[in-house]
């Protein structure tokens, strides 16, 4: 029997594979339904913003349409995500 | 999103103050019609909020599900329950099959308690903090189903259907539509 070897480059796509970790974030988008008042309101409310940086990110979701809201490992922006349904905010997941 | 109009949304007649926020908290009063209105709402949402079946008698029973529900096809109830991965048909399965009959036990909880809180004519109902939240998120929601139903696309939805003749179908929709706006714009500006 021959001894399997292993390569560098071999070595290096699995590394890549195990640690890809890049922080997941969670993505609010506008919506033609809720209020500027409210979405910020509910940044405050889940995230622990203070009242001008909520607003900031509410105009940033109003103005481009999108804004990043929270970031972290993919199961805690599941559940950012899952929470900001809960007060009906359009919300994504994905890697940065 | 619409823009705010300085606690007046609405542009059918100027709405009293429903909540006002007291030492106490929260408290709430609701004229005989909007209280009315109100509770059919509240019901209707609630019939829409049933789990998805489960075929497997074993997962209804232990409350897992093994398989994904599939994506809901009323677009009012696809609102409520928006796609987290909208590019990966796979994961936003399987984030449904963990969180779905979640969402929809939270979302029922909070409407009954909004019906379970309706004030009578004339009565003013304290509300504690969790409660609040529970009116906020119903409220809410019950503007997103309507929304929905109505085709609003427009940050400026009076724009779209501000000027509907009154014999068109949707216009007693878009007085309870305006009437959900002030009421949730009031109680966010009640709590912040």
């Amino acid at each position: 029997m021959t001894a399997t070897t292993v390569s560098p480059a071999d070595i290096e796509e699995i590394d890549e594979a195990l640690s890809d970790d890049r922080p997941w974030i969670t993505i609010v988008w506008n919506d033609p339904i809720n209020l500027m008042s409210y979405v910020t309101y509910v940044l405050q409310k889940l995230f622990g913003y203070d009242r001008p940086t909520a607003h900031k990110l509410m105009l940033d979701v109003h103005q481009k349409g999108r804004a990043s809201v929270s970031s972290g490992t993919r199961d805690e922006m599941e559940r950012d995500a899952a929470r900001l349904h809960t007060y009906g905010l359009w919300a994504t997941v994905r890697q940065d | 999103m619409p823009p705010d109009g300085d606690g007046n949304v609405g542009h059918y007649y100027r709405f009293p103050d429903c909540f006002r926020r007291t030492a106490n908290g929260v408290e709430l009063r609701l004229p005989r019609w909007e209280g009315t209105i109100l509770a059919e709402l509240v019901r209707l949402i609630d019939g829409m909020l049933e789990p998805p079946p489960v075929d497997d008698p074993l997962e209804a029973l232990v409350g897992l599900r093994d398989t994904a529900p599939p994506p809901p096809e009323d677009p009012a109830l696809a609102r409520l329950l928006p796609d987290p991965y909208p590019e990966d048909p796979l994961a936003s399965g399987d984030f449904r099959r963990r969180r779905t009959d979640d969402a929809l036990a939270h979302k029922r909880a909070a409407a009954r308690r909004v019906l379970a809180t309706l004030p009578g004519p004339g009565q003013a109902l304290v509300l504690d903090e969790e409660t609040a939240q529970d009116w906020l998120t119903t409220l809410n929601d019950l503007r997103l189903v309507l929304g929905t139903r109505l085709g609003i696309t427009d940050d400026n939805y009076l724009d779209e259907l501000g000027d509907l003749p009154s014999d068109d179908q949707r216009a007693p929709f878009i007085e309870m539509y305006d009437l959900l706006t002030n009421l949730v714009d009031n109680l966010v500006r009640a709590l912040f």
